[in-house]
């Protein structure tokens, strides 16, 4: 046993409201890890993702559940997040093993914060700070994008028919969640 | 006797009876009314001073393009000034009050201005305050800025929040009368996304103003039918209190949504949204704004549009008068005539300036053809005409048309320019529209109702969204007119700017000056510059204009029209970026510790950081900082570092990549060793620093500064995608990812053993100075260790992912406890790489070179990188060039002033004597005397040299000493040891 | 105004930074003989005309892509927006 421990203090932890119908929640131990194609081994790349997932790396701007509930984000042409539930802070290295090093992988998940929205007002609360059209027949399920609300730079990603989960950076997540608490407020 | 000007019919509900008060007198209205409607029928026709000559004046319209019944609304922080009372929607308890008059409104003080009227004419600005200039500033501007202005600010802080947001469309209709309902149902029934805005609270335009029928029911009931139909449909967003009033690149607009205008109380929700509309197409359906004639005395309260006079009696079921004459030169004029007489009210004379036959029979009215109002009496509202002929008619109201103007002004917001037309005398729509956009109804020239409806099915049909549907029944009412822009035979004053006091005379006078241009005219005259932004006065003017210059008026053009149509307050555009709302802010992993432990922050970009941290008895900031100096460099002190940019890079191109992006090589930087690197700019001038580690075989983390960790990640992906595109390289940034914190001083090896696991060989042979590893702490916790120093001392970084930063913090000064640890700030930082001469963002001001800054010899010339030619430019080179060089006062007692200029003994203070500038300075507490770096010709070579140190700025000089730049420990033996 | 990504789809030019011109691209041959002044053609002298235009536009609150756009600087219309490291290399730049 150590003679010290330390205790992580998720900068949104705990948050849990309903405003407006839509409620609103820091999903708890959600890790993040980036994947990047190597130049020229792209291939080898996608057949490593599709080894230890089950699924092909999506579209960019689409995302897809694989078989354990990873979703694969794809950003760019060589960009692909990888977002699963995992609780101790060695979210990179297993993501790194599970790909046996085929993409360069580098820890995200203390570098963003989440916030889930749910309910049927969620899209309405959004267009107050979403420049992108979340019309369900333009960002339809699974659909994810980068872009800027309030300042800040957000992911997005519509994980259901009434469900949005944000992503932004950790540092300022109280201006994030004040930006998405007065959305729903002004709403409401 | 409250509403005695209430007569049947309208649209409002006159089962509730609301109280409002307009300058503390008590009135009643009813929901549907407007605060104009409401006045009038409450037989208040002063509503307000006007803005130059302080003249009693009435409400002259039924819209948005009122010029003179501007208010103030409200009271307390609240107070709203220049509403235009046409558009505030009536609700129970408003409070309004009349403006720009000293006094009470009856009895204005400043009405003597009007007496000064000769003085006052066209360009009195320039002509009369110009001499003595000295006056300007202590007594002209002082004075007419007293007496300038409308309404008052309430001089509190906005109660309201406002918001904004982002709206997307397939078209958007802008305007809800019978052209744009149409438009937004032919494309709502062809299934594509419709946004229809109208500024109005009830949608229908014109029609609910109107007695025209479509589909054989009254057009109110019509255009309600469409509403319900529209509302019922998904794909159809309904937007009434909206005003579209900008057009922007690629079918973005502006809209202005009125939330809680209407109601007592906000109820703490935005008042005001300000909305970003991204449309494929758009339908501008913004209808027409009747235009007056000028004529002597013509902008006495009761002298008002003719179809805002039938407004207020279709929609409002008010009366603006007992007995109202008709002043028309065209066919509509004579509705106004017929809908009052319907309504009971008397109507003794249609005056009409065409000697032509009755338009229709208006029961009880004289017809008098070929005449013209030449002058009104009634010294606060308006009691008799006089016409040409020298009639006299007692009437309490005059109506007045000098026909239609198609409202243009979004098509010209990207440059576009409206086109004459003779037969409607009147702009229309150019054909260089913004991208996108359509004009369909009175807008586009289409000026009866049967043609609006018409134009609203055609253009959006020719945009490709079609409806089989019937076009709805309606007839093309008669429409002709022939203009006449003013009464020449007036010899009184006749306004045609009533917002801003311009007469007719006074567009003669500036023609008699010379003023050709429309353009100028407007700025010399200030027609069209209030806040109406002259949507009732431009085309008269420019008429009288055409007139003084016999050209068309087509040739004499017409101003440019701008955002926005109609004013959007400042509290809408600021949105929610007020007060701690401005920007996000940043909070470092161990800010809470930090909050818990006496912190002061300090903004540093978006990032609070701690300055300092203030013990109990020190009795000021310094005290604080050379404490934390102090027990660091005999000790040990821990800083948050965190803001420090992180960019992770990996790629089996990363070391080739690095060695191009900094100017130093890294091609031979090994796994397990850091690098200090400087970046150059293209030009070869410094941009940024930091260090870089080599974590692995094709893996590097690089720091950048604070302030540019998001530049210097961008100029990466330049160089990464646009200069050497087939590198395998790839970046991201880690900076919020880990939690990172120097750990400094003597004791920093002794107190990181007791915290880094025992597995890691802390010794300084495996892990010497500018070493590097992944290690881990607390029992297995993953962190990153890198042996490097700002601050001289021995001292490492220690990293952890970021949500263990808080504790993180907490372990240190537990472990360091026995040491004596201290926690330090940003000023002690700053202080500490000051003593030990790094270089910083003072030093790196993007006007030094690698050269100045004593670093020239890290440029390699064997390799290509970013900034590397440049940088051998021979005027950069100059053997005389500024050097990186410490200085210290001669008087150890005196401190120094960053910004000081190098001047030598004896020399002239001015430019040409000038030797360098001081960039830093601080109290060393290490030294007991203030120490500075600064950049100075040949500074390298001129150690021991005494100089003048001057701030003109401060009035103050010094007499410094050259010394090196390392103050600490110049041999390096304490961050190596 | 809209910038329409070629992977994206259309963006507000919110989330875009610009640079500038598109001629950026083409960085000299540091070892070449007229380097210095080839250099100094790349740094200082650039078009600036009234009119259509190449430019870099990178997509910061986005992708994290340098964009080549071509845009008319009368009246904004873009009429062609390619992915700049594409455009890289077609002018011949590699590694």
């Amino acid at each position: 046993m150590a003679e010290y421990t330390l205790q992580a203090e998720p900068p949104l932890a705990g948050t849990k409201m309903e405003i407006a119908g839509v409620r609103l929640w820091a999903p708890a131990d959600l890790a993040l890890v980036s994947l990047a194609l190597p130049l020229g081994r792209e291939d080898a790349a996608d057949r490593a993702i599709k080894s230890a997932y089950g699924v092909d790396l999506p579209e960019i701007g689409r995302s897809v559940l694989a078989e354990d509930d990873t979703r694969l984000i794809r950003l760019a042409p060589d960009l692909a997040f990888a977002l699963f539930t995992h609780a101790t802070p060695d979210a990179g290295r297993v993501v790194a093993q599970r790909l046996n090093d085929a993409l360069y992988t580098t820890d995200q998940t203390d570098v963003w914060v989440a916030l889930a929205l749910s309910g049927p007002d969620a899209r309405r609360a959004l267009e107050r700070i979403c420049p992108i059209d979340l019309h369900p027949q333009v960002f339809g399920l699974g659909h994810a994008a980068r872009t800027v609300m309030e300042h800040l730079g957000v992911l997005i990603l519509r994980t259901g028919e009434d469900d949005y989960l944000l992503l932004s950076a950790s540092s300022s997540a109280k201006s994030f969640l004040h930006a998405v608490e007065v959305s729903l407020h002004n709403i409401a | 006797m409250s509403q005695v000007n209430r007569i049947k019919g309208g649209l409002i509900d006159r089962s509730t009876e609301i109280s409002f008060s307009f300058n503390g007198k008590a009135m009643q209205g009813h929901p549907g009314d407007t605060l104009a409607s409401a006045l009038l029928a409450n037989g208040q026709r002063l509503v307000g001073r006007s803005f130059k000559y302080h003249r009693p004046r009435g409400i002259f319209t039924a819209g948005s393009e009122e010029p003179n019944a501007l208010v103030e609304l409200r009271k307390g922080a609240a107070q709203e000034p220049n509403t235009r009372a046409t558009v505030a929607e009536l609700f129970d308890g408003l409070e309004a009050r009349s403006q720009n008059h000293r006094g009470s409104l009856e009895f204005d003080l400043m009405a003597v201005t009007d007496l000064l009227s000769p003085f006052l004419s066209a360009g009195f600005y320039y002509k009369t305050f110009m001499w003595p200039r000295a006056f300007w500033e202590k007594l002209y501007e002082p004075a007419i800025r007293a007496s300038a202005g409308l309404g008052q600010l309430s001089m509190e802080e906005d109660p309201d929040c406002y918001d904004k947001g982002y709206l997307h469309c397939d078209l958007l209709v802008i305007g809800a009368g019978p052209a744009g309902l149409m438009a937004a149902r032919t494309a709502a029934r062809a299934g594509v996304r419709v946004i229809l805005a109208d500024e109005d609270f009830v949608m229908g335009g014109r029609l609910n103003a109107e007695t025209l029928e479509v589909d054989g029911m009254p057009g109110a009931d019509w255009a309600a039918t469409v509403v319900a139909e529209l509302a019922a449909m998904e794909n159809v967003r309904l937007m009434p209190r909206s005003t579209v009033y900008g057009a922007y690149d690629h079918g973005i607009y502006g809209m202005l949504e009125r939330c809680t205008d209407h109601l007592a109380f906000s109820g703490g929700k935005p008042r005001q949204v300000l909305w970003r509309v991204y449309s494929r197409h758009a339908v501008l359906a913004a209808g027409a704004t009747e235009r007056p004639i000028a004529f002597g005395n013509n902008d006495r309260p009761g002298v008002m549009l003719a179809g805002a006079v039938r407004a207020y009696a279709n929609r409002w079921g008010v009366a603006p008068g007992r007995r109202v004459a008709v002043f028309t030169n065209n066919d509509d004029g004579w509705r106004s005539a017929a809908d009052l007489v319907a309504k009971g009210v008397e109507v003794p004379a249609v005056i009409d300036t065409r000697d032509a036959p009755a338009v229709c029979d208006v029961h009880g009215a004289r017809h008098i053809r070929g005449a013209a109002v030449m002058d009104t009496k009634g010294r606060k509202g308006l009691r008799q005409i006089s016409l040409i002929d020298g009639q006299m008619i007692d009437v309490d109201c005059l109506a007045v048309s000098g026909g239609w103007n198609p409202n243009v002004h979004l098509t010209c917001h990207q440059r576009g320019r409206p086109e004459w037309r003779d037969d409607l005398a009147a702009f229309v729509p150019g054909r260089d529209l913004p991208p996108g956009m359509v004009v369909a109804g009175a807008a586009n020239g289409a000026m009866t109702l049967a043609a609006a409806l018409r134009d609203g099915v055609a253009v959006t049909e020719r945009l490709g969204y079609t409806d089989t549907g019937d076009l709805p029944r309606a007839e093309d009412e008669p429409r002709d007119g022939a203009p006449i822009w003013h009464v020449s035979q007036s010899r009184a004053r006749a306004w045609l700017d009533l917002q801003n006091d311009v007469t007719v005379k006074d567009v003669k006078q500036a023609h008699q000056e010379g003023f050709r241009s429309v353009e100028h005219l407007k700025r010399y005259t200030t027609l069209g510059m209030a806040t109406d932004q002259g949507k009732t006065a431009n085309i008269p003017a420019l008429a009288v204009m055409a007139e003084c210059t016999g050209k068309t008026i087509p040739e004499t053009g017409t101003t440019i029209f701008r955002p926005p149509y109609t004013p959007v307050p400042i509290g809408a555009l600021a949105g929610r970026a007020r007060g701690r709302d401005f920007r996000p802010y940043r909070l470092t992993p161990s800010h809470r510790w930090a909050e818990a432990n006496g912190a002061t922050f300090v903004e540093v970009g978006n990032w609070l950081r701690a300055q300092w941290f203030a013990r109990e008895g020190e009795q000021g900031w310094r005290d604080s900082v050379d404490r934390e100096v102090l027990m660091t460099r005999r000790s040990v002190g821990i800083c948050d570092v965190t803001t420090l940019g992180k960019i992770d890079i990996q790629g089996r191109d990363a070391g080739e990549f690095l060695n191009r992006v900094y100017c130093n090589g890294f091609a031979t930087l090994a796994v397990g060793r850091v690098r200090y690197g400087l970046m150059l700019r293209e030009d070869g001038i410094a941009y940024d620093d930091g260090t870089t580690a080599r974590m692995g075989e094709h893996h590097y983390v690089m720091t950048t500064t604070t302030a540019n960790a998001v530049t210097v990640f961008r100029r990466l992906e330049f160089a990464r995608q646009c200069l050497w595109p087939d590198l395998d390289v790839h970046l991201i940034s880690t900076t919020d990812g880990w939690a990172q914190f120097a750990v400094a001083g003597p004791n920093a090896r002794n107190l990181l053993r007791k915290v880094v696991d025992k597995a890691h060989d802390l010794s300084n042979e495996a892990f010497p100075f500018m070493g590097c590893g992944e290690v881990t702490v607390c029992g297995g916790m993953p962190a990153r260790l890198f042996r490097i120093s700002f601050s001289g001392e021995l001292a490492y970084e220690v990293a952890v992912p970021a949500r263990f930063g808080n504790a993180m913090m907490g372990v240190l000064m537990e472990a360091g406890r026995e040491f004596d640890a201290v926690p330090y700030g940003t000023e002690a930082l700053g202080v500490m790489r000051i003593e030990k001469g790094h270089a910083a963002g003072n030093e790196l001001n993007g006007q030094t070179t690698a050269h100045n800054l004593g670093m020239g010899r890290m440029v390699s010339r064997k390799k290509d990188c970013i900034g590397n030619v440049l940088s051998h430019r021979p005027e950069l080179l100059r053997e005389d060039a500024v050097k990186l060089v410490g200085f210290r006062p001669v008087n150890r007692d005196t401190g120094l002033i960053a910004g000081s200029h190098f001047i030598g003994q004896g020399d002239a203070v001015m430019m040409d004597n000038d030797q360098g500038w001081m960039s830093s300075v601080a109290y060393s507490p290490s030294l007991g005397h203030s120490i500075g770096l600064g950049f100075l010709k040949r500074g390298d070579a001129r150690l021991g040299e005494i100089l003048r140190a001057v701030s003109p700025v401060h009035g103050r000089e010094m007499e410094v000493e050259v010394v090196p730049a390392h103050f600490i420990d110049p041999e390096g033996e304490r961050l190596r040891g | 105004m809209i910038i329409h990504h070629p992977l994206l789809g259309p963006r507000d030019a919110a989330e875009f930074v610009y640079l500038g011109d598109a001629a950026l691209i083409d960085r000299p041959d540091w070892q070449a003989e007229n380097a210095a002044e080839a250099f100094h053609a790349y740094g200082y002298l650039r078009d600036n005309p009234a009119g259509v235009h190449q430019e870099l536009w990178y997509h910061e609150q986005g992708d994290r892509s340098w964009l080549v756009v071509t845009r008319n600087t009368v009246n904004h219309e873009i009429s062609r927006v390619e992915l700049a490291r594409d455009v890289a290399r077609a002018r011949g730049r590699g590694r």
